[in-house]
């Protein structure tokens, strides 16, 4: 009786796989609708079916461990494809996707659910079954075990007309974008595309260097004829910092210079050389903020220090601040900030690049940032938010201005420049590229490079900081270039 | 390609039906269709092996 009920159950499985989504797969979203699976769906799809004949084996043979194995292997597998194939379209915007919808949701998502769904089963099931269960030579189907059987075959030799006619016989294979299903030969179209040869590559456009300033190239930059800045003295940090320094800012209200280190908050008086506070973030809280890379002075004395990965940390300069309450933001010196915020910035054009800069601009109440290049994508993206909501506001590629008198050399263009530091006044930005070295001044209306100029001498700049008609460069060893605006 | 897997799925399950006997051929051929199917899928998918997300 329990037997019976097993197989019954089993057969019903089986059954339902067929029917529901591979059967309405074909059938309805293909036949009658013209869906064409793409080749991931395929593999999909045809990963359901073995799970439903790896079914269809059980229901014949009994539950033998190497089936059992094998259909925990192609679901767990089933639930990989589900994941990898939802993860290309999972963080677009709402409604946004691939093919076609089932209740609100696209086919590929309806995967990972249904393969979840065969592992929970198989585990029930094994939970039910026992060792006399194992049947020593084929047993007879039974009703329901025949009709899941004649089902299954039919949806499959419905698959097999579909794929003939959206693949194509071997060695033609699926297709990354199918056109719809036709069962007309005209309309027919069989690809060799995914055997074309590309990198093999575990993550793909995801695996991108973090940023740094090592190895990063000298001599003439991509503007041929940028003159030299001048110099007007060079200074060193008078104080011991825990790390090297990121960042740094200049805030003309309270004469003060912000340094950031790996996780560290410095202000420092206007002349670098006593530190007034300072503390050290615990970056694992809550949102990873990775290793700081921009500094700036917001709004009302509060500091923003933005990690090389964009997260961001607000904090407030504070005498009054509750050291115990403040254990979970900070590893050191509890009571001197108050943290504000802890989020992440968002971008569209920068996303798959990190920065190393960050910059405020009263004027127009906005944090900026500026991408670095990377091993996958370069390009030189200027990204604002504003400060009321901290949300990505403008995003622009500045080119260079036609009345500016810079010509760019050779190939090179302004995505080769490397910003590691950035600062705000009179409505440009200047930025410094620890790549050859350059300070770019950036028209962020225009959004032009209204000026560039070597700054020779300077070595790994980390920041940079506008202070009266002064810009001061920080190096990564605590040096400090001090050149005219 | 996926014809071909899905015409070995279909003579697999045929088999399993109204060969019972031939268990071991029905076996032999479900092994080599799964995995031809994850073949297929990491061929699809080799520019990136693992889901496109953010790590």
């Amino acid at each position: 009786m329990r037997r019976q009920l097993l197989y019954s159950i089993l057969a019903l499985a089986v059954l339902a796989l067929a029917v529901v989504p591979i059967g309405v797969a074909v059938f309805v979203l293909g036949f009658a609708y013209g869906d064409s699976p793409c080749v991931m769906c395929w593999e999909q799809r045809i990963g359901m079916a073995l799970v439903a004949l790896i079914g269809l084996f059980v229901i014949r043979y009994g539950p033998k461990p190497k089936y059992i194995g094998l259909a925990v292997l192609v679901a767990i597998w089933g639930v990989f494809m589900g994941i990898r194939h939802t993860g290309m379209h999972a963080a677009r915007d709402v409604g946004q996707g691939f093919s076609a919808e089932i209740l609100g949701a696209h086919t590929y998502t309806w995967a990972l659910l249904i393969y979840w769904v065969a592992v929970a089963l198989m585990g029930l099931l094994l939970m039910m079954t026992n060792k006399e269960d194992i049947e020593e030579r084929p047993r007879p189907l039974g009703a329901l075990g025949t009709l899941a059987g004649v089902v299954f075959l039919v949806v499959i030799a419905a698959n097999v007309v579909q794929a003939f006619a959206s693949t194509g016989p071997p060695p033609f294979m699926g297709q990354g974008d199918p056109v719809r299903f036709s069962f007309s030969p005209k309309h027919w179209v069989w690809s060799l595309e995914e055997w074309s040869p590309a990198p093999i590559s575990l993550r793909g456009r995801w695996s991108i260097d973090k940023p740094g300033v090592d190895g990063l190239p000298g001599g003439p930059g991509p503007i041929a004829n940028a003159p030299t800045a001048t110099m007007l003295r060079e200074a060193k940090i008078g104080f011991q910092l825990a790390g090297t320094p990121t960042d740094l800012a200049y805030d003309a209200a309270s004469s003060q210079f912000l340094i950031t280190t790996e996780h560290g908050v410095y202000l420092a008086d206007d002349t670098l050389s006593k530190v007034n506070r300072y503390t050290v973030v615990d970056a694992g809280y809550s949102v990873d903020l990775g290793r700081f890379a921009g500094a700036a002075f917001l709004d009302k004395g509060a500091v923003l220090a933005v990690g090389e990965n964009k997260s961001f940390v607000v904090l407030q300069p504070t005498d009054k601040a509750d050291a115990n309450a403040n254990f979970k933001y900070f590893l050191e010196s509890f009571d001197r900030f108050d943290e504000k915020a802890r989020s992440r910035f968002g971008t569209v054009r920068a996303r798959m690049m990190y920065i190393m800069s960050a910059a405020y601009d009263p004027a127009s109440n906005s944090v900026y940032t500026v991408t670095v290049p990377n091993n996958k994508v370069k390009r030189l993206v200027v990204s604002r938010f504003d400060r009321a909501d901290m949300t990505l506001s403008e995003e622009f590629t500045p080119t260079l201005a036609a009345d500016a008198g810079l010509t760019l050399a050779g190939k090179q263009t302004l995505n080769d420049f490397y910003v590691t530091g950035a600062t705000i006044a009179d409505g440009n930005m200047y930025a410094i590229s620890a790549a050859f070295s350059t300070l770019l001044t950036i028209d962020l209306r225009a959004r032009e490079v209204t000026a560039a100029r070597a700054v020779p001498g300077v070595v790994r700049p980390v920041g940079l900081a506008a202070r009266q008609d002064e810009l001061h460069i920080l190096g990564e060893d605590g040096r400090v270039w001090v050149v005219a605006r | 390609m996926e014809f071909l897997n899905l015409v070995v799925i279909l003579v697999t399950g045929y088999l399993v039906l109204r060969k019972p006997h031939k268990e071991r051929l029905a076996f032999g051929l479900l092994v080599f269709s799964v995995l031809f199917m994850v073949f297929l899928f990491s061929v699809a998918t080799r520019t990136g092996l693992l889901p496109g997300v953010n790590y």
